[in-house]
């Protein structure tokens, strides 16, 4: 197994990050550029915060199935299409799309909190 | 390049410059024969799914026109202008960015944009409008995005158990909120963004401005962060003779976070499937989260 040499994956995001952020983004006149900046520098953040989480940690299990299992989610996909929800299915599927935005948008849930 | 195709078309033109916008569609604002225009052109490549090509924009905008509306009055349709599709109409002054509209909104925002929607209401429908089931249509768009959603499945399958059957189908504006309306001082200037016009249920455009994420983070004002929901639908009522009940705009505002889901979904395979690369389009796939989170919210709220 390789080992890698640092600075690891988080650190060069982070370089990335403070790069965008410090030196480009405030020598953007254009507007249009400088919004695109802003977007590619949340994305960086979300990779950092996926990173950092650890694989597998972000997606949070279905009921009855492994974390993160992408064919549990498309099974419990397709119950509920057919009208087979399981019952109290909705605080679960809240935990999993809580999972996603602590990754995603982790101020997003504050404004749930209130 | 446009420059000399609109000159070829409008005659000698100064002022030119792109505005900054939708995506899927170029905004150029000029000026030609005295007049202040704004040229509305099709993007680079990208044909969207159920959406009206420009040339059937341009008619809805005049039929909008011809029934009082206020729109920016329809110029000319220009056909090809260097490649791609556009039209012209009158540029109006105003302010059209959500997030400064919601600082502080004009008081009488709320009644205006239920005048209007009762007005749009009754446009009568050009006969090229699509008009599918609504929840037939998500459930396709889902399925293309090849991934599983159970949150949004969730939030369709208790729509569909709860959407009142037998409303009558009216022309709708298919994107009726902050961001497509042009704003003053005093209040509503224009409607903007006719693309996704089509024939269907009105509470749809009714409930869409209810939508969180077009509240632009003023959440205490639940109708776009502008308003009370109230008013605005007692007023809608009362210009329309319908009889819409809070419950009812509930199930149409459950659907309308799981359209902006689904639509951030799609949007963000543009990307990933190399139809148009872009890192805007590439977050929108994290961003269909949000809707998830709220539409659940929502529906947990309800059974409380």
């Amino acid at each position: 197994m390789t080992h890698h040499d640092r600075p690891t994956a988080l650190e060069l995001l982070e370089a990335v990050t403070e790069f965008l952020a410090g030196e480009i983004a405030p020598a953007l006149d254009d507007h249009r550029l400088r919004f695109r900046t802003l977007v590619a520098l949340n994305a960086l953040g979300i990779a950092y915060r996926e990173l950092a989480a650890g694989a597998g940690d972000t997606v949070s299990p279905a009921p009855g199935a492994a974390p993160g299992a992408e064919d549990a989610l498309r099974e419990l996909a397709a119950r509920i299409r057919e009208g087979g929800a399981p019952p109290d299915v909705l605080p679960l599927l809240k935990e999993h799309v809580a999972a996603k935005l602590r990754v995603s948008n982790p101020r997003y849930l504050d404004a749930y909190e209130a | 390049m446009i420059e000399e195709a609109l000159r070829e078309r409008l005659g000698p033109v100064t002022g030119l410059r792109q505005l900054a916008g939708g995506a899927s569609k170029e905004a150029w604002a000029l000026e030609a024969g005295g007049r202040k225009l704004l040229v509305r052109r099709a993007g680079v490549g990208v044909i969207h799914r159920d959406t009206l090509t420009l040339e059937q924009e341009f008619r809805v905008l005049e039929a909008a026109h011809a029934a009082g509306v206020k729109v920016p009055r329809p110029v000319e349709y220009l056909g090809e202008l260097d490649g791609r599709e556009a039209f012209a109409m009158e540029f109006v002054e105003g302010e059209t960015i959500g997030r400064r509209i919601v600082r502080d909104p004009p008081a009488r925002l709320p009644e205006q944009m239920a005048d209007e929607l009762a007005l749009i209401h009754a446009i009568p429908a050009p006969d090229f409008l699509p008009g599918g089931d609504v929840v037939a249509r998500f459930y396709d768009e889902l399925d293309s995005v090849e991934e599983p959603h159970p949150a949004i499945e969730y939030g369709l399958a208790w729509v569909r158990e709860r959407l009142p059957e037998g409303r009558e189908r009216t022309f709708c504006h298919g994107d009726w909120r902050i961001g497509n309306l042009v704003v003053g001082p005093e209040g509503l200037r224009a409607v903007l963004d006719w693309e996704f016009a089509h024939v269907g249920d009105p509470v749809e455009d009714v409930a869409w401005p209810l939508v969180r994420a077009w509240r632009f983070g003023a959440d205490a004002r639940r109708l776009g962060g502008v308003g009370d929901v109230e008013p605005y639908l007692e007023r809608y009522n009362e210009r329309t003779g319908r009889d819409v009940g809070l419950d009812e705009l509930l199930v149409w505002e459950v659907l309308g976070n799981v359209k902006w889901a689904i639509g951030c979904l799609t949007q963000s395979r543009r990307h990933l499937r190399g139809q148009d690369r872009s890192v805007e389009y590439a977050v929108l796939g994290r961003m269909a989260a949000e809707m998830e989170y709220e539409l659940l919210h929502l529906i947990e709220r309800a059974a409380a």
